[in-house]
């Protein structure tokens, strides 16, 4: 009588718990693209489904250690293997890091600018799972031949992110991410600041009128701004105001304004003011 | 005298149906039921600890509108096995990957039915150039694992997603969506 009670409460207990089922067990390094072994007990064949992220299957199986393969499991994330009724679940990781999707911005930046540039990067793994766990990652701008600004953060959650100071020199600035032997490489256009100052200088022409020339323009780090940039000559006289735009060329700029006998000449580019020259009288 | 009785009656017959008509009408409009709202599934949507740039209240708008749209997508396309239907809201590795589990779903006969019982979504990461937003969402899910009409397995879980979500032209795309363990 004793025994058929236990009987009985073992079913009792089995059936609550679900105990009893095959139980599955999923052993291997449960890493992206590395296969696994999923332990099912009994013998026999029997049909496997496997539902996961990247995929999902059905094949017949032999109990016991059932091999699930690298391309079944290459996706990171919740895998459920149901068989004869039972399931089990599972967490497959990114495989190591293999690749770095790396955002810059801008492309193109004004040189001493503060935390002017800006840099997000992913860690990706061989089969584009976001690699979780934190890796060193190191920034790095510079145009050749400076020094630069390096910068070393840990990823988290499979992002590292910067903001730099853009360097002093004008040109093509090396802006690389790089963890491990991975290293991706951006190009930031490091252009001169505004003009850190102007400087005219003012002569007849042979015409009559006033030939206004500037020393070179250069921002505030000695770069030359570049061609192309609007330089405003004005020439204020009794008859009013004159204004001539010239755009940088070679480095200078120059313009001829109208002739005048006594006349306040002045230059300026953007928001920065050059000198001014009393042109005529007792000039 | 009948001709004036008949005329009446037959215009407050008319009056009455119309009413009916009427009535009909707007309890139909009442028992409609109301449109859904978008994002009803978001329980909460948190930006509190989002760095190095913090969330404005329209951007976070936008994204619980579109992941929302994203969610809807992909439990509809892994239950009538339509990759197609994520192009719309899903970009990158994410869709890849879960178009490659729908066709995967499709040759071997199998689908996916899942109830989604609500997000709670905690933002980590904002770019400062707004190009790219890191969250993690605490997702209530019913799986239901199918075999044509014959139902394998079921499962409810508290899943952990890690989220990336980059805009596109008028929406947010999702890019990364992987399920992580809980810590």
């Amino acid at each position: 009588m004793n025994s058929l009670w236990r009987s009985l409460i073992l079913i009792f207990f089995c059936a609550a718990s679900g105990l009893c089922l095959a139980q599955l067990q999923v052993t291997g390094p449960l890493q992206a693209g590395s296969g696994a072994t999923l332990q099912a007990p009994g013998s026999g064949s029997t049909t496997l489904y496997l539902f996961g992220p990247g995929g999902a299957g059905k094949r017949t199986v032999q109990r016991g250690a059932i091999a699930l393969s690298a391309d079944e499991l290459k996706t990171a994330g919740r895998y459920t293997a149901i068989l004869d009724g039972s399931s089990t679940s599972f967490f497959v990781h990114a495989a190591p890091l293999q690749a770095i999707s790396f955002i810059a911005r801008p492309s193109r930046v004004p040189t001493a600018a503060s935390g002017a540039v800006l840099g997000s990067a992913f860690l990706f793994d061989r089969f584009q799972n976001l690699v979780l766990t934190p890796a060193p990652v190191s920034f790095r701008l510079a145009v050749e031949g400076t020094m630069g600004e390096e910068r070393n953060v840990t990823a988290k959650d499979g992002v590292a992110w910067v903001q730099l100071n853009s360097g002093r020199r004008s040109g093509p600035a090396e802006f690389v991410a790089a963890s491990g032997e991975i290293r991706v490489r951006r190009i930031v256009q490091q252009v001169a600041a505004d003009p850190c100052s102007i400087r005219m200088q003012a002569m007849r022409a042979p015409d009559g009128n006033v030939l206004v020339e500037t020393a070179p323009i250069q921002d505030c780090s000695g770069n030359a701004v570049p061609d192309g940039t609007i330089v405003t000559f004005a020439s204020v006289d009794a008859a009013g105001r004159s204004t001539v735009d010239a755009r940088i060329k070679r480095g200078f700029a120059r313009a001829e304004l109208p002739a005048s006998r006594s006349a306040t000449l002045s230059v300026a580019a953007g928001v920065v003011l050059g000198n001014e020259i009393h042109w005529g009288g007792g000039q | 005298m009948i001709d004036q009785a008949s005329h009446r009656s037959e215009a407050v017959w008319l009056a009455a149906l119309g009413l009916c008509i009427l009535l009909g009408f707007a309890s139909t409009i009442h028992a409609a039921p109301p449109a859904p709202d978008p994002s009803s599934i978001i329980q909460s949507f948190d930006v509190a600890s989002a760095t190095p740039r913090p969330v404005e209240e329209t951007t976070a708008l936008a994204i619980q509108r579109d992941y929302t749209q994203a969610w809807q997508s992909l439990v509809a396309a892994l239950e009538q096995n339509r990759a197609e239907m994520l192009d719309e809201n899903f970009i990158g590795g994410a869709r890849q990957h879960w178009q490659d589990a729908i066709h995967a779903q499709q040759q071997n006969g199998l689908s996916r039915r899942i109830v989604d019982h609500g997000h709670r979504v905690r933002v980590k990461f904002y770019s400062l150039d707004g190009s790219a937003l890191e969250a993690i969402d605490t997702a209530d899910l019913e799986i239901q694992y199918r075999e044509g009409s014959q139902l394998l397995s079921s499962e409810r879980i508290q899943a952990h997603y890690l989220v990336l979500l980059t805009p596109a032209e008028s929406s947010w795309k999702v890019r990364i969506l992987q399920e992580i363990p809980s810590s």
